[in-house]
């Protein structure tokens, strides 16, 4: 017998395919029918919404008993069956051939395990060193920018040398100025100023028609230093001064002086 | 829909998440179904594991073209609800109905429960009776048309104003919930 789409919407079937009331014949004929009507799936599809929404007006609730038991006994099938070996002495050379091979394998990985470690450290240490040769460099490149800048500043025809020499206060101190009138700039060479303790500073003054002008604390850490130039200066001074510097020079602390 | 589909996707990678989340979704209005036709609780319980078990067995055969997932659960639970009834209750004929009567009567205090609600009952009470013979109870046609003693086109009517009521019932709802939103929004 062949359904038409009239035979299956008048005879229900799809309400019946929907609830399981077709024998097997008919449900693969509706199926069929579903792929060439496509209208007859959107009324399934409607038919089956309404059971669905019916069922779930409908809902009961299980005890929570039920899904537990369902979920254990799902996993105690889903556990991995064991299969014991045969013991069967004929598979004895097989095993002690793999279990000799396991153990080569094992000892040779071990051996390529601690190589490759101590290959590691080694980079690890070429490295560092790496880097400390890269920081040396910079350093030595810093100090040579440096020292080409200072040399360009006192190698210059318009530079004037002064060497102030330390007076009975202190005898032992000499310092280099390097005065340029053209380009207004004052650098001195603190190499050979003894250290002073940490609550005093040479400080530096210019002397303009009888008035003491700042020209700045010498930081003895640097041993060239850049100072304030100051005009019409016609002699420079160096005093110690409270840490920090004064506001007025020290006469009594002076420890060298040059007329320019 | 969508989410469904991922969901038994998983289900047929054998995820017992998704098992899991599928019995959260569909277990109670299938367990409303097997309760209805086996009309005993214990045994409804172990029928409803027993559908989830195959449900996870037999994820594979489930195929999307033929129908929603829900259909294929129902179908599964009320096989085997029947199987069940039939195979337990050796004096049960096709053609004799008074067991399931009988079947009935025991449970008589349970009736509330097992009364069919939203908008089912708001149906012509042959309609509502039709449907509840074959969705909920698990009769055929041809047994629930000897069931409610009326000719087989009438029943065979009966259904199909039954469902294009449901249909409408359930359309309407919708409707009224999209309404809802829109004036929410």
């Amino acid at each position: 017998m062949k359904m038409d789409k009239t035979y299956i919407l008048d005879n229900n079937l799809i309400t019946r395919y929907v609830i399981g009331d077709l024998d097997s014949n008919e449900r693969i004929q509706v199926e069929e029918a579903f792929v060439t009507h496509p209208e007859l799936k959107d009324e399934l599809n409607r038919i089956e919404s309404s059971l669905e929404a019916l069922a779930i007006d409908n809902a009961i609730d299980a005890p929570a008993k039920v899904k537990d038991d369902l979920l254990s006994a799902i996993k105690s099938k889903s556990e991995v069956k064991t299969i014991a070996l045969p013991k069967s002495n004929a598979l004895r050379p097989y095993l002690n051939i793999a279990a000799s091979l396991a153990i080569l394998l094992t000892a040779s990985t071990v051996y390529l395990f601690t190589q490759l470690n101590a290959t590691k450290d080694q980079l690890e240490v070429v490295e560092t060193e790496n880097v400390e040769l890269n920081n040396d460099i910079d350093a030595l490149h810093n100090s040579l920018e440096e020292a080409s800048k200072w040399y360009a500043l006192v190698n210059n025809p318009n530079v004037a040398k002064y060497i102030l020499k330390g007076n009975d206060l202190m005898p032992e101190a000499k310092v280099i100025s390097y005065v340029n009138d053209t380009d207004k700039s004052v650098v001195i060479n603190t190499a050979y100023l003894p250290k002073l303790d940490d609550d005093h500073d040479y400080q530096m003054w210019a002397d303009v028609e009888g008035v003491m002008i700042d020209m700045g604390v010498i930081n003895t850490e640097t041993e060239m230093l850049a100072m304030t130039y100051i005009d019409h200066a016609e002699s420079l001074n160096i005093t110690i001064e409270p840490a920090g510097g004064n506001d007025h020079p020290t006469v009594s602390k002076l420890i060298t002086n040059i007329y320019l | 829909m969508n989410k469904d589909k991922a969901l038994i996707s998983k289900l047929q990678n054998r995820d017992e998440a998704a098992l899991s989340l599928l019995y959260d979704k569909y277990s109670a209005a299938l367990y409303g179904v097997i309760l209805r036709i086996c009309k005993d609780e214990a045994k409804a319980q172990n029928l409803l594991q027993d559908t989830f078990m195959t449900i996870w067995e037999k994820a594979g055969d489930y195929d999307l073209n033929k129908g929603s997932f829900y259909t294929w659960a129902y179908r599964i639970a009320r096989n085997k609800t029947l199987n069940f009834i039939r195979k337990n209750d050796k004096l049960i004929q096709v053609e004799d109905l008074s067991v399931y009567k009988d079947r009935t009567e025991d449970v008589n205090e349970a009736i509330d429960v097992l009364k069919l609600k939203g908008s089912i009952s708001k149906l012509e009470m042959h309609h509502q009776r039709a449907i509840e013979l074959v969705y909920f109870n698990g009769l055929t046609h041809r047994e629930a048309r000897e069931e409610m003693n009326v000719p087989l086109g009438t029943f065979k009517s009966y259904i199909k104003q039954a469902i294009k009521q449901l249909q409408k019932a359930y359309l309407t709802v919708a409707a009224f919930l999209l309404v809802l939103i829109e004036v929410l929004r």
